[in-house]
């Protein structure tokens, strides 16, 4: 018997996996893919900008300002606190830890893909060098031919934004003969021993004493922090990844090493399974089943996680009528059921696009509520992206959002059967 | 011209010869025949011109087919749709249907077309076609359903009779720049970004004579005079303002038509209803999608065109009476143009209208000499439009120059009729796969040079119409950040000793001919230049671009980028739904989220084309800064 079900691979679903793990619960993980992490940065955002558009610096001193129907308004600054550090400790814990700003609480600033400066809270060490709230000059180094970053570009916004950078090309054929390489294959090409030279031999030839060097996030993929450490020893310089174009490399590290982490401490997951239905017994859930290519499974457990991500994640789905629905349990949405109210005339409206705030409303145990405000099943919980009250993209917290909500259901779930044993 | 050229760098030799008959004095030119509107029909008129021999400019105001050309639904016309309702169309249609097949071979797939009779059709609308088809002379043969079935298993099994006729899909895009590109080659100038703001007028009461134009540079922001012997009013739906500042009214009836693409072709054969035309009754493959048309709206404004839910849905509900289930597909992007249709004291609805062209002489119609508004029509009758436009023209330039557009072909035919998979079959021939930059459409990072190198660019919207980037499901979600960055490597630095002040780009420079290739484009060559397999890009073409950093917005990354996400967002605002929903919200992700391209350097920074993307003010403002 399972005692935790969840549905959703993605970082708020095993991060909820871990923590419920080691509380000793048989958890297993059913997902129909991987989730937003494989497409995002690596990095663990938890707020760059409040609804007024302004930079987050101090991060709990900004929270504090969110309306309480946010998910950091329903779980406070302290378990959001708690659930950073525990994440931090996690990462650790499987060969690929993460940091923070040099001032504890703050905001990182990193170099985006374009240039901009994006507002993060953890990182992978592989990414901190870049924080841009430092004034060391800045080399950007691109491979030419590669079709999902511009060092050209990076630099030149980074220059236009006060900092000191320039750009130089490698080319391609350092490290295969082939044109169509992915960030991935090239990832792990950087891992072979006479590649790896070759590249720290470029480097060390391109950079200027006192500049930090940024890559496109290629850097290794099972071994990128033995990678890291050779290019630093043999250039002398800070080096850092730059995220590219998704595919992202980070995020697949990420998300492959959690995956891993889980699996090892007993817990099974299953991608590729859709829950496609449910069935009840009384005011519980008693079972999820899933398609897979031979035949459908009934998933049975006492304590159910819905983690599928919202419209992103496909955990949220709609029609040209204007209905929208939750894919699993069809609960109860906050999203207008019409289409005339879910945008804006504007791409990059401040106030991002209505539609993207709405999902699924819970309480403060993070159990999905009717509009009454009572729970809609009391064995069932959401976190991650399916929650309402906040567009993560907009405001730049998709991952922090997960993390924590993730980190305070397992902890929940965990009471609900204490107090029901 | 010796004063402009001057300026230029000198590895690139004037070509003086084709331009002898235009004398630059600066901030002036002069030419016999001044073209107003760079849709098909202008540049088919400044073609024309050019093959008589006449000095031709041509100015609009955006990019090439900026206007109706590139947003109607593609199809090359049998003249099926009018044998009823407006049968002298119907022979206007068959005609430049039989010609453009041999001038524009290279712009047009021959999809072949069907006329279905839907379980909602009733009557004997079926009959009368047939006999009408007859009369018109647009060859039709009935089928039997069972065989329309098997060329198109997806058309609803329901339909009772299906007539065959020779419908096609053109690429308007590709066929006005060829249009243009013979033009250039035969003599004309095409000035794009370049809005008339006002008429150049002599006489008095009665004797009013138009003598040339006055127009703004809207990417440097100058104004100059251009003189001419005849200025031919061809804007389309703005002409009645062109014709406005000569004082002469010209009632054009905007019917707006909207539009929606399917992200696959779900079918290969233009399906139309066999009934009298109406909303949402065809459907046409144009490249990778099928796209349902159309709407027929009476509407004030013909920029701003607003497109509501309801107008979605309705198109939806009608494709699924010619293929059931139409409503359910993915829908990657919404649209609307507006016909420029025009009747002679016609106060009815728009869809009546009639869809003849129209020539108005307002030397004979309202007493001003120099002046002729060309309008109505349709894409498939442009060359005709153009044909009649310049006898008149020849009528008041006193010559006798015989039309010679219906047997010259336009550079690239040689590449046969269009087919879906040459793009596919060229990337996989030549392994391009290293090179594609829109995984979508299949444009290699060459292509995109090469379209920025070798036509004028402003913005990424005019390389979308070039090479179709951004035009797939992921509607710019990754292609949007390549093509930025590609550009900017390529730009030259701003401040440039060699920067060319010249307001139009070489001939050599202006190559469109194989711009939808992948093949050709790998191998940079020009249509009479063919390198030896194997040859590197960087040999064939020049290592920078004056067509890239002579116009300032294009050498801006941030407000290529910006623009561009604002353009797409404006297509898919229609659609979102389902899939599509979940596809923005990762260009959100990407663009937002792991870019922050929000909060990027040059926030106030302009192009032409930002005020239009934003919808009202700012393109506005640019008017009223005159």
């Amino acid at each position: 018997m399972t005692d935790l079900l969840i549905i959703g691979a993605g970082l708020a679903g095993l991060t909820a996996g871990w923590h419920a793990a080691k509380a000793g619960q048989r958890v297993k993980v059913i997902a129909k893919g991987m989730g937003v992490t494989h497409w995002h940065a690596g990095t663990i955002d938890v707020l760059g900008y409040t609804a007024d558009g302004a930079g987050v610096s101090r991060l709990l001193e900004a929270i504090a300002t969110l309306p309480a129907e946010h998910s950091y308004g329903l779980l406070g600054e302290e378990r959001i606190a708690s659930a950073l550090s525990a994440f931090t400790t996690l990462t650790a814990e499987i060969g690929l830890p993460y940091a923070g700003a040099h001032n504890p609480g703050e905001n990182l600033w990193l170099p985006s893909p374009v240039g901009a400066a994006r507002p993060t809270f953890l990182a992978p060490l592989g990414q901190v060098a870049g924080d841009l709230s430092t004034s060391q000059p800045l080399l950007v180094v691109g491979i030419e031919g590669m079709r999902d970053f511009y060092p050209k570009l990076i630099a030149e916004n980074l220059s236009k934004q006060g900092h000191t950078a320039r750009h130089a090309f490698l080319p391609l054929s350092l490290f295969t003969p082939r044109q169509d390489v992915t960030t991935l294959q090239l990832a792990k090409l950087v891992e072979e021993p006479s590649r790896l030279a070759q590249l720290a031999e470029g480097l060390a030839r391109l950079v200027k004493p006192g500049e930090r060097v940024g890559l496109p996030a290629v850097l290794g993929f099972e071994d990128h922090p033995a990678v890291l450490a050779r290019l630093q020893e043999v250039t002398g310089a800070p080096v850092f990844e730059i995220p590219t174009l998704p595919p992202s490399v980070p995020g697949i590290r990420l998300h492959s090493r959690l995956r891993r982490h889980l699996e090892q401490m007993g817990v099974r997951v299953e991608v590729g399974m859709e829950a496609i239905g449910f069935g009840t017994n009384g005011d519980r859930i008693a079972w999820v089943e899933t398609e897979t290519s031979s035949r459908p499974l009934k998933h049975r457990a006492t304590n159910f996680l819905l983690a599928t991500g919202g419209i992103l994640g496909g955990g949220i789905n709609s029609d040209h009528t204007g209905r929208a629905w939750e894919v699993v349990f069809d609960l109860p949405l906050t999203i207008p059921q019409a289409r005339d109210g879910w945008f804006r005339p504007h791409f990059l409206d401040g106030g991002g696009q209505p539609v993207f705030r709405g999902g699924v409303s819970v309480n403060q145990h993070f159990q999905p509520i009717h509009p009454d405000r009572t729970p809609v099943y009391t064995n069932l919980w959401a976190a991650g992206g399916i929650l309402s009250g906040a567009d993560p993209i907009r405001e730049r917290s998709v991952e922090g959002i997960a993390v924590a909500t993730g980190t305070s259901i397992a902890y929940s779930v965990l009471r609900s059967q204490d107090n029901d044993g | 011209m010796i004063i402009a050229y001057a300026l230029r760098n000198t590895h690139h030799p004037p070509v003086i010869h084709q331009r002898e008959k235009i004398t630059m004095i600066s901030p002036s030119l002069s030419t016999e025949i001044l073209v107003i509107g760079g849709g098909a029909t202008g540049t088919g008129v400044a073609w024309d011109a050019a093959l008589r021999g006449f000095a031709t400019i041509l100015v609009e105001k955006r990019d090439l087919t900026h206007g109706t050309t590139g947003r109607y639904h593609g199809l090359l016309h049998s003249g099926g749709r009018y044998v009823v309702k407006d049968p002298h169309s119907a022979v206007e249609c068959i005609a430049e249907n039989r010609i453009l097949r041999r001038t524009h071979t290279h712009c047009i797939e021959d999809t072949s077309g069907f006329f279905v009779v839907t379980p909602e059709d009733e009557g004997d609308y079926p009959d009368r076609f047939l006999a009408a088809c007859a009369e018109t002379g647009v060859p039709c043969k009935e089928i039997s359903v069972a065989q329309a079935l098997r060329r198109e298993p997806l058309l609803n099994p329901r339909i009772s009779r299906v007539f065959e006729v020779p419908d096609g899909a053109a690429d308007s895009f590709l066929a006005t720049h060829a249009t243009a590109q013979a033009a250039r080659q035969a003599g004309a100038r095409i000035l794009t970004y370049h809005q008339v703001v006002g008429l150049l007028m002599d006489g008095g009461e009665g004797d009013k004579r138009v003598t040339g134009a006055v127009v703004r540079d809207t990417v440097s922001d100058e104004t100059i005079h251009i003189r001419a012997d005849l200025v031919i009013n061809a804007s389309g739906a703005w002409a009645g303002q062109i014709a406005q500042m000569a004082g002469v009214g010209v009632k054009i009836i905007p019917g707006k038509g909207v539009m929606v693409a399917t992200n696959h072709r779900l079918v290969n054969t233009v399906i139309n209803r066999c009934k009298m035309p109406s909303d949402g009754d065809i459907l046409v493959p144009v490249h990778t999608v099928s796209i349902i048309g159309t709407t027929d709206e009476k509407v004030a404004d013909p920029e701003n065109l607003v497109i509501t839910p309801g107008e979605v849905q309705f198109m939806l509900a009608e494709g699924d009476k010619l293929v059931p289930g139409l409503s359910r597909a993915r829908i990657v992007r919404a649209w609307a143009g507006v016909r420029p249709l025009y009747q002679e004291g016609f106060s009815g609805d728009s869809r009546d209208a009639t869809r003849s062209l129209t020539l108005l002489d307002h030397k004979a119609r309202d007493g001003v000499r120099g002046f002729l508004t060309i309008t109505g029509g349709k894409w498939t009758t442009f060359r005709m439009m153009a044909e009649k436009t310049i006898d008149r023209a020849c009528e008041h330039l006193g010559v006798e120059r015989a039309c010679t557009t219906a047997s010259t072909p336009v550079p690239g035919i040689e590449q046969g009729h269009y087919w879906l998979g040459h793009r596919l079959h060229e990337v996989e021939a030549e392994a391009l796969q290293g090179g594609l930059v829109c995984e979508c459409e299949l444009v290699t990072r060459q292509m995109v040079e090469s379209a920025a190198r070798r036509n004028p660019t402003v913005t990424l919207d005019d390389l979308r119409r070039d090479v179709r980037l951004g035009m797939g499901p992921c509607q710019g979600g990754f292609c949007t950040y390549r093509a930025v960055g590609i550009l900017h490597e390529i730009g030259r630095e701003r401040h440039d000793p060699d920067f060319v002040l010249e307001g139009e780009a070489d001939a050599e420079e202006w190559e469109v001919a194989y711009l939808q290739s992948p093949a050709q484009s790998s191998k940079g060559q020009s249509i009479t230049a063919h390198a030896t397999p194997g040859a590197t890009t960087e040999s064939a073409l020049p290592t920078r671009s004056p067509a890239i950093d002579r116009r300032s917005p294009v050498s801006n990354p941030n407000l290529l980028l910006r623009d561009f996400l604002q353009e797409r967002w404006k297509g898919v605002l229609p659609v979102l739904w389902g899939r599509q929903l979940k596809q923005e919200r990762l260009d959100e992700l990407i663009y937002l989220s792991l870019m922050n391209a929000d909060h990027l350097p040059d926030a106030a920074a302009q192009s032409p084309m930002t005020g239009f993307y934003r919808g009202g003010d700012g393109e506005k403002k640019i008017v009223n800064g005159e």
